[in-house]
């Protein structure tokens, strides 16, 4: 695990994630905003390739790669470490914000029609969540992982009150209250671990850990809080109007990649540090709200008069799903893998959707001037490109053929069959039904021929193909073959044990 | 992929060409060519079809994908079939659509549409059946609702609503079909192989049954079918009742277990055949448009298929398949050539008609198996496996039906041409000949087919009982169609989709429900409710893990 010479190995290239995107700040202090832009879209590829060259690292060597701060191993030092999982983390949350970089710049060639440049906040909030993001999914020590909670949501908060209105400022004090209740009982499960076993390193907290009093405490609180951050049903009182009501860019950030944070750490609490004996008796409850959060939450969603609304409430309800896989991934079987690797799907593919339909939602509103869905009708041939963007993001939300969704629904149901999880399946079934209808319900209106012609403000070309790109990256996870992910295991709990010193 | 043959080029090229096409027409310039795009789309469906060899199979994209073409007897015979409707009706739309000015749209539709059709035929392996059921099933959606009238819109919401139902219960049972294979994504007649061991066959059987059911238009699954065949542009309406109800019957065909007999499953769908076939006769009887009378006639005529295959589940007969495919083949191109009919008619100036009454009852007839047409080979295929029984009878009876659904069709057409404005000479060629050619072959196809599906001689069918067993039920129905022609009794004219009116109390429901969750939702986003949520989570999440590990000591 020698991380001697720089770049010279996935393990010296985690730091630099971690670093790299907060080059982007001091730029934007000092250069004019289109350049300072364009600088910060460049940092933002140039860490696409960091996070790829780290995937490669970890699937060449077949082993997680980590690094120690100052070269001090746990318990003394702080260690970065990325598994599989992480590393496909790290590359998913990287190609989402390159394409919220792209989509927010200013039209390359000349102004960006229909609205004005977003200001050089954004830009430095975007690295900041970016660089917040990667800490999260490398982070392997409890305290450095609050450290990185902190600064995702201070630095994500804002973002929904750019443009300073009234009802958006309301949104992020609602986002900013219920996200720092979650850090407050994550932070006491830490003190309480801290005082258990010495130590905040996962590795080393994973292999004392027994079911005691304090640790079944320290659990039930960080699960708590982490359930606040990921707005899981009943908790999502944020959510709606804090991802309705930012500004597109910004909407697509945080429903495909900052809401995943704290349910990446909800896997890593449950598959990687509790003793399976507790994960298996939790997981039919946390599996019993992402179920009620997918059926309450579209049901909510069919009702929405607004589009934006409409898609917030769908991510209410997709992470649903995420938390229908634990009681698959946690039973000791081999659908096990084949479930976890269904939900990382998922997890991927409603990223760029999402982030896609976020996007072509705020260009159609942007051509219409307004996002109401009754006034909807033959926006089609208006904005075509940025429809059909939502129809395909749409078609993976309903998880249909040939898209991303559509695969990891039937890892997900052919793991819930042969565990004999029939609730499970028909929930994966009855949602599936319910996204048909919030989806088709627009692109059905979108279709038809309007009753009187529409007027509609131009919209930048290129950022419809940014969308479209995100919808056919969702598209393209149709193509993974329907059999356990063998990167995504790389590094996990059985064979870790080599990593502690 | 190196070294693919002419068939597995021509196998590919059926589907591929058309999606090419499609994906191709975002260009202007290509949209404009309608004539081009509808005509080129079904030719290497019909090559493949005609020059295959049967038992051909392409592996296009090898293990765990396992993409893969092939092609049997039943596909051969229903993507042929499929491909002259798609030519014969592709000729007629260039025509049709001539002034439309989303015409451009409407043949991206139709070529998606098409695609999806032929894969269905094709396709080999589970994944790609399920992709290219979709595909048929969501791009119909376009060609019925192209009119975009407030009954277009209907009948498209109804559809799309049941087409998302549908996928549901079939991902359901491929998922557990599959479960008996260790491949990712197995062969259909691997899949289909592992069914009378898997320990759900029965939820398997049923699911299968009510998914594909719904596409063929089977009783009480029917009711998006009058809806969405009436309100679709002629051509739309031809490939929609001709060729996409039989992807529900390629389903059928290509996952129920042949040569097991299932005999209470097969009882079933054979009592529902019969019902849907002659309930279809009975509400068609009662309608006022000739394209709803005929869309009722599709809904009878797949409930006969639907009564064939379920005596072949019952019997475990395993030749029913490919008489099922022969009988849909017939029924493909009959009723797309009626569906043209009606557009003809109505373009038809009136001293010009008489000629085209013709055609249309001798397509009626053959429909209901007139002998010496075409139908009377289907009908006298399929009579084969089911028998001289009660079955058989009914099966006779539903062709009485259809000889007076028929004659009622002819009928109404006749009212349409009278009714209609046109002048000038004639009907425009580009309406004339397509629609004649396909008349034609729809009457004289089956002879040419027949001895190699059911493998008997042609001869038999002139035997002098063969002809009185095809004879009476048209007689009969002829008669009847008289006596109700002579007095007319006072026929309500059942709305299309009949039994959805049955349908307002669930949308109700859904409406409370929707309301319930609204309301709900409202509750749980109070901050106060929130934060006692938060709170009492974590405890329960406590509790929950407590009671496992420190379970309370149990008295010895």
């Amino acid at each position: 695990m020698s991380g001697a010479v720089l770049f010279a190995s996935a393990d010296a290239l985690l730091v630099v994630a971690v670093i790299l995107p907060l080059f982007a700040v001091p730029v934007l202090f000092l250069a004019p905003s289109r350049i300072a832009e364009r600088a910060t879209v460049v940092v933002l590829g140039l860490s696409l390739l960091v996070a790829l060259a780290i995937a490669g690292g970890v699937g060449r060597s077949g082993a997680a790669a980590a690094s120690f701060i100052g070269g001090w191993r746990p318990p003394l030092g702080v260690g970065l470490r990325a598994d599989g999982f992480s590393a496909f983390m790290l590359v998913m949350t990287a190609a989402v914000l390159l394409a919220t970089g792209l989509f927010a710049m200013t039209t390359p060639g000349r102004s960006r029609a229909g609205g004005e440049r977003m200001p050089p906040a954004f830009w430095m909030l975007l690295a900041s969540v970016f660089s917040a993001l990667n800490l999260v999914f490398l982070a392997e020590d409890l305290f450095t992982l609050y450290v990185a909670l902190e600064l995702l949501t201070f630095a994500a908060v804002p973002l929904v009150c750019l443009e300073g209105k009234l009802a958006q400022v309301e949104a992020a004090l609602r986002y900013l209250l219920f996200a720092l209740f979650g850090s407050l009982l994550y932070l006491l499960g830490v003190v309480v671990i801290y005082g258990l076993y010495g130590t905040l390193d996962i590795i080393l907290v994973a292999r004392e850990a027994t079911a005691s009093p304090g640790f079944v405490l320290a659990l039930a609180l960080m699960t708590a809080g982490m359930m606040a951050k990921a707005a899981l049903f009943p908790l999502h009182l944020w959510l709606p109007p804090a991802h309705s009501g930012a500004p597109p860019a910004a909407s697509a950030l945080l429903s495909a990649v900052v809401i995943k944070a704290p349910i990446f750490l909800l896997v890593r609490f449950w598959l990687d540090l509790a003793p399976s004996t507790l994960a298996v008796a939790v997981a039919p409850m946390l599996a019993g709200l992402g179920a009620a959060a997918i059926v309450v939450c579209s049901l909510v969603a069919l009702a929405q008069p607004r589009l934006k609304l409409l898609i917030a409430y769908s991510t209410a309800a997709q992470i649903g799903y995420l938390f229908l896989m634990f009681p698959l991934a946690a039973a000791s079987s081999p659908w096990s893998a084949l479930a976890w690797t269904g939900g990382a799907l998922h997890l991927a593919s409603h990223a760029f959707s999402k982030a896609a339909m976020f996007m072509a939602a705020g260009l159609i509103a942007e051509a219409l001037g307004h996002d109401r869905i009754a006034g909807l009708s033959g926006v089609g041939r208006v904005v075509p490109v940025s429809l059909f963007a939502f129809g395909l993001g749409g078609l993976s939300l309903m998880g249909l053929p040939p898209a991303g969704g559509f695969v990891a629904k039937v890892m997900l149901l052919s793991a819930a069959v042969h565990l004999g999880a029939w609730w499970i399946a028909a929930v994966i079934l009855l949602g599936g039904l319910l996204a048909g209808g919030y989806v088709l319900k627009v692109v059905v209106l979108a279709l038809q021929r309007p009753a009187e012609p529409l007027v509609a403000q131009p919209v930048a070309h290129w950022r419809e193909w940014v969308a479209l790109a995100l919808a056919l990256v969702a598209v393209g996870f149709g193509f993974v073959p329907l059999e356990p992910s063998h990167f995504l295991f790389i590094g996990r709990p059985a064979s870790w044990a080599g990593m502690v010193p | 992929m190196a070294g693919l043959s002419a068939s597995d080029l021509m196998l590919l090229a059926a589907v591929l060409v058309p999606l090419v096409l499609a994906l191709a027409a975002i260009k202007p310039f290509v949209r404009r060519r309608v004539d081009v795009l509808l005509l080129v789309a079904p030719l290497p469906g019909l090559l493949a079809a005609v020059a295959v060899p049967l038992g051909q199979s392409v592996l296009v994209v090898p293990s765990p994908f396992r993409l893969t073409f092939a092609l049997d007897l039943p596909g051969a015979v229903l993507l042929g079939g499929a491909a002259l409707l798609w030519l014969a009706a592709g000729a007629y739309a260039v025509c049709y659509l001539r002034s439309d000015p989303a015409r451009g749209a409407f043949s991206v539709w139709w070529l998606l549409t098409l695609a999806g059709s032929f894969a269905v035929f094709l396709v080999a392996d589970v994944a790609s059946f399920y992709l290219a059921y979709a595909l048929v099933s969501f791009s119909a959606f376009g060609l019925a609702t192209h009119d975009d009238t407030v009954a277009a819109r209907r009948a498209g919401r109804v559809y799309l609503a049941l087409t998302v139902f549908g996928e549901a219960l079939l991902i359901a049972a491929f998922v557990m079909l599959a479960a008996s294979v260790t491949e990712p994504n197995p062969l259909i007649r691997d899949a289909v192989a592992g069914l009378p061991a898997s320990p759900w066959r029965g939820a398997i059987l049923a699911l299968l049954l009510v998914g594909f059911g719904m596409k063929m238009g089977l009783f009480p699954l029917h009711v998006w079918m009058p809806l969405a065949h009436a309100v679709a542009p002629v051509p739309g309406s031809a490939v929609l009742s001709g060729i996409v109800v039989k992807a529900g019957l390629i389903g059928l065909i290509r996952f129920l277990p042949a040569g097991t007999p299932w005999f209470d499953w097969g009882a079933g769908l054979l009592a529902a055949g019969l019902f849907t076939a002659f309930y279809g006769v009975a509400i068609g009887l009662t309608q006022r448009h000739p394209k709803r009378v005929l869309a009722y006639s599709t809904v009878s005529q797949m409930g006969v298929v639907a009564a064939v295959l379920g005596v072949g589940l019952k019997t475990g007969d395993a030749t029913v398949p490919v008489l099922a495919a022969f009988y849909g083949f017939n029924h493909m191109l009959l009723k797309g050539a009626m569906f043209l009919t009606v557009g003809v008619a109505a373009a038809c100036p009136r001293r010009r008609l008489v000629p085209v009454l013709v055609v249309a009852a001798v397509l009626g007839l053959s429909l209901a198996g007139l002998p010496f047409t075409g139908g009377a080979l289907a009908k006298f295929a399929v009579k084969e496996p089911v028998g001289d029984g009660l079955a058989g009878l009914l099966l006779a009876l539903s062709a009485v039906g259809t000889t007076v659904l028929m004659a009622r069709y002819v009928l109404l057409l006749a009212d349409v041409g009278a009714g209609a404005t046109a002048t000038g000479g004639s009907v425009a060629p580009g309406l004339r000949v397509p629609w004649a050619v396909l008349s034609a072959a729809a009457v004289g196809l089956p002879f040419a087919l027949f001895t190699a599906v059911t493998g008997t001689s042609l001869a038999l069918l002139f035997s002098l009982d063969t002809l009185i067993k095809g004879l009476w039920p048209v007689a009969l129905g002829l008669g009847v169609a008289a006596l109700i022609y002579q007095k007319p009794p006072k026929f309500v004219e059942v709305p299309a989709g009949d039994i959805l009116v049955a349908a307002a109390p669930l949308a109700r429901l859904y409406q409370h429900v929707r309301d319930g969750a609204v309301l709900l939702d409202t509750l749980l986003r109070r901050w106060s409710t929130a934060a006692l949520a938060l709170v009492l989570l974590a405890l329960v999440l406590g509790y929950v893990m407590a009671g496992v590990a420190f379970p309370p000591h149990s008295a010895p």
